[in-house]
């Protein structure tokens, strides 16, 4: 279920990151360029095809979960508009830009990579592991300035991790170290976020923190972009659903529209539907098929 | 009484035998240059004599034409080789500690000398003439060693003092006094930059602090190197930033020694003396 | 960030503290209040200022230096292969440079005074052999490839080194000195040949600090904040080589530091952060070597033994008692 409306209600840290690199949105019958366009994306890695012709869009202030089965690509795809994995064929921009010709500062003040889970080096504490996330502000070999520190600040404040700023990364659980992740993402400050199935290795307490805080930060005005693997938590806080399968984009749209009995018949093979019960969102799956087979009703 | 003298004799006459010398071996190698030398000069020829690579051994000539049995950690000679040459006895240094375990295994004699000093390589020619049966011979011949020797180092009138180093590059060990070279240096009448150091090796890396205290008027080196390196040596030691302000190094006096007459025992030691006096000490 | 300064404060004590003594003690004695006036330039000429001044000041200063770039090697090394084992050795610097050294020293004796050049040139190259490896084919430039690489290439000459030093055992006397590890008192002849590639180390490390504290958090995270995780890494070995050759090329090899020194300091400070370690193993690197350098030239004068064994008699104990106390 979408959330309701889109609301902008950010404010704080946010607000200078509206408009990324000053650029002008254009005269004002030009619709403004995506956040991110990317059309035709084939990947090949090790001599297999692994994406044979993806499609992804951003649009301003949405939050889009990436779904599919295991094996189709959702990662290869989210890395490879990340400028992480280097693409054979397609087009990929940013704010209009073409990837190709963005240097890697410049793309670190367009969108910040979580990525599923990083090495947890020791003798790392929460706040320097923040810190170097906000490097991408600095020069080579400059100092940290008093709005450095602050965003810094802000980051860990936004991502809820206050309470272990000064702790080593190794005595942190896995939804702590997430929410870390997340953090170091925010001190990137850019207004696109995008996390490689953050919640997957998550228990239901802590993935639901972290869903609530992805979604939280689109209402603070930032555009997110998600690998997940549980349909009921895209349906939950997706604006919209991109279904990758067999390397290709087979769907994108409104989650209801898209993540339909048939679709996921046809993509998972699975009989199974999504609902939605005030505020609550769930996976009905016929677990054992010969016990569905014949009935069309489900309770 | 005269049954009691009766056996007296007969006992007497029982331990001759084993008093008098055993029989000489007849094949003899000698692994060390000091050991064939002397050989040669007993006139005794052995039956293979070693050699190490890149060593700079001088043999006698009268070794013309005798096998050589090319030596190498940690055995020494090739042991196959050796026992295919069915020798009686060997001269071995303990340079070649496992193959000398070997050759006794072997059931080969191996008699090992390692002779440091001039003192040390008079006694021990004499004890190779014992053991090869020229007993008399190697006694005369110690005698008029002794002679050469003195004669050598009659009338010194100056007694320089020297460094005398081992090796190349900037970390070269000195010799002690208790070492061949150093022996030979002191009997020419130098002193020995490192008189009164011992160390059971006879050589040691000395600190080029007190070289510049102790200020030698001779440097002598000698490297592992071959002749025709002797003047880069000898340019690259002059320029030495350590040893710049010494009297050696002002006055030009280093030099380069490249045969083996200083580092290891020899038979020509009163001609060596001579040499090391009219080269290096000028005296 | 306290426990970090006082860290530091104490490696700053233990710097001085060892230069004061490398400066002071030696085979001769000479009082302080003379090693004072020579320095401060007004010695009275005779030995006592030919050995502070050729002899004492240029092997303190090679000591501070080396032992700075070994200590910084292995910091950067440590952390752009995320491998507690790495150190210069890792790379095949130090058995490249042993090779070509041994091979001078015992095939061609006259060139003796290229030594230094020849340890560089085999250190860089075999360096080079192991990057080249090591960016070939899949996985380019991950750790696991460059250290299988380098201890390959170790492995080789090592080879070579132990083969020519059994094909002439005469010889080898002079080549254990290399081997070994140690200063001389060479004046400032060979700093001045080979302080180039030091001061290349020394600024590309330096440059280096950032990045590698980004690949801490992961290739993912570096190539997020705008890195290229193959480059930090292929930069860290680039540095790594310089520094850990030109040592080679003056103190022969000197394995014990590289590895150790960021260890003790990452245990002491409590941080792996790289703007605390590469500096800090800096400083440990100087202070250890001088010290034992210091005791290698003092204890059995006027022999002088190899500074290895000093350095690890003053290091190890230190590291067990920190490993003891961290986790």
């Amino acid at each position: 279920m979408a959330p309701e409306g889109q609301q902008r209600e950010g404010r704080g840290y946010l607000r200078r990151t509206h408009g990324p690199m000053g650029i002008a949105a254009g005269p004002p019958e030009a619709p403004p360029p995506l956040p991110l366009a990317a059309q035709g994306i084939t990947v090949e890695i090790g001599g297999a095809q692994i994406l044979g012709g993806a499609d992804l869009e951003l649009k301003e202030g949405e939050l889009v979960a990436v779904v599919g089965p295991n094996g189709a690509g959702k990662s290869t795809l989210v890395r490879a508009v990340s400028g992480l994995q280097k693409t054979s064929g397609g087009s990929i921009s940013w704010w209009g830009k073409e990837l190709g010709s963005l240097r890697g500062r410049d793309l670190a003040r367009l969108r910040a990579f979580v990525p599923q889970r990083m090495p947890v080096p020791a003798g790392v504490t929460v706040r320097e592991a923040v810190t170097i996330g906000r490097s991408s502000h600095l020069r080579p070999l400059g100092r940290m300035t008093g709005s450095d520190r602050e965003a810094v600040g802000a980051a860990i404040a936004r991502a809820g991790v206050e309470r272990f700023g000064e702790r080593a990364l190794t005595t942190l659980s896995g939804g702590e170290l997430q929410r870390v992740q997340i953090a170091i993402g925010l001190a990137q400050e850019t207004p696109v976020l995008i996390a490689d199935e953050p919640t997957s290795q998550l228990d239901l307490g802590a993935t639901v923190g972290v869903a609530g805080l992805l979604r939280s930060l689109v209402g603070d005005g930032l555009t997110v972009l998600l690998v997940v693997h549980d349909l009921a938590l895209a349906l939950a806080v997706a604006d919209t659903v991109v279904v990758v399968s067999g390397g290709r984009t087979v769907a994108a749209g409104p989650p209801a529209e898209v993540l339909t009995p048939e679709r996921l018949a046809e993509v998972w093979g699975a009989d199974a539907r999504l609902s939605e019960d005030g505020g609550r969102t769930g996976l009905h799956v016929a677990w054992v098929p010969e016990a569905a087979m014949g009935t069309g009703a489900s309770s | 009484m005269r049954r009691l003298l009766g056996l007296a004799l007969v006992l007497a006459a029982l331990c001759l035998p084993a008093t008098s010398q055993a029989a000489a071996p007849e094949r003899v190698v000698a692994l060390t240059p000091f050991a064939a030398n002397t050989l040669a000069k007993l006139g005794v020829t052995p039956i293979g004599i070693g050699e190490t690579l890149g060593g700079n051994e001088r043999f006698s000539p009268k070794l013309k034409g005798v096998p050589t049995l090319p030596l190498s950690h940690p055995n020494g000679p090739n042991l196959e080789q050796l026992a295919s040459m069915d020798p009686d006895l060997v001269f071995s240094s303990r340079t070649w500690a496992k193959g000398n375990q070997a050759m006794q295994r072997l059931g080969i004699d191996v008699v090992l000398l390692d002779p440091r000093s001039i003192r040390e390589a008079l006694a021990d020619t004499f004890e190779i003439g014992t053991i090869v049966g020229r007993r008399q011979y190697s006694r005369d011949l110690v005698r008029s060693m002794r002679k050469q020797i003195a004669a050598a180092s009659k009338g010194i009138a100056k007694h320089p003092k020297v460094m005398l180093i081992l090796g190349v590059g900037r970390t070269p060990f000195a010799f002690l006094p208790n070492s061949w070279g150093g022996d030979i240096v002191t009997k020419a009448g130098g002193e020995l930059l490192t008189a009164g150091v011992s160390s059971g090796s006879g050589f040691e890396r000395i600190s080029d602090e007190v070289v510049v205290a102790e200020d030698p008027d001779v440097i002598v080196a000698v490297p592992h190197a071959n002749a025709d390196d002797i003047p880069s040596l000898t340019e690259y030691l002059r320029n030495n930033p350590a040893w710049a302000s010494t009297t050696a190094a002002k006055s030009g006096r280093v030099y380069v020694s490249v045969d083996n007459s200083l580092l290891q025992a020899g038979t020509d030691i009163a001609s060596t003396i001579r040499k090391v006096r009219r080269l290096y000490l000028e005296n | 960030m306290a426990r970090r300064s006082l860290v530091f404060a104490a490696l700053l004590v233990a710097l001085a503290l060892a230069t004061v003594a490398s400066l002071a003690l030696g085979a001769v004695r000479i009082p302080a209040s003379e090693v004072i006036d020579i320095l401060l330039g007004k010695g009275g000429g005779g030995p006592n200022q030919q050995i502070v001044e050729s002899l004492r000041l240029p092997r303190t200063v090679e000591a501070l230096v080396i032992g700075a770039a070994l200590g910084i090697a292995g910091a950067i090394l440590q952390g752009a292969l995320a491998n507690p084992l790495a150190s210069p050795d890792v790379i095949g610097v130090t058995g490249g440079a042993g090779f070509g050294a041994i091979l001078i020293i015992i095939l061609f004796p006259g060139s003796i005074a290229l030594l230094p050049i020849g340890a560089l040139f085999f250190g860089l190259l075999a360096a080079t052999l192991v990057f080249a490896f090591a960016w070939s084919g899949r996985n380019r430039g991950s750790a696991g490839k460059v250290i299988l690489a380098g201890i390959a290439m170790l492995s080789l000459f090592t080879a070579g080194t132990t083969g020519l030093l059994a094909a002439y055992p005469e010889r080898a006397p002079s080549a254990i000195f290399f081997i070994a590890g140690g200063l001389t008192s060479s004046g400032w002849e060979e700093m001045e040949t080979i302080w180039p590639y030091f001061a290349v180390g020394f600024v590309f490390a330096a440059v280096l600090i950032r990045p590698l504290d980004r690949l801490a958090l992961g290739d993912d995270v570096a190539a997020s904040l705008g890195s290229r995780p193959q480059l930090i890494r292929l930069g860290a070995g680039v540095a790594a080589a310089l520094l850990a050759a030109a040592s080679a090329a003056i103190a022969g090899l000197l394995g014990f530091l590289g590895l150790v020194v960021p260890h003790v300091v990452r245990m002491a400070g409590g941080s792996s952060s790289n703007t605390f370690v590469v500096p800090a193993s800096a400083l440990g690197g100087a202070a250890l070597l001088a010290a034992g350098d210091t005791l290698a030239r003092t204890l059995r004068a006027p022999i002088e033994m190899p500074v290895g064994p000093f350095m690890v008699v003053l290091g190890v104990p230190l590291f067990l008692w920190l490993l003891r106390k961290a986790v």
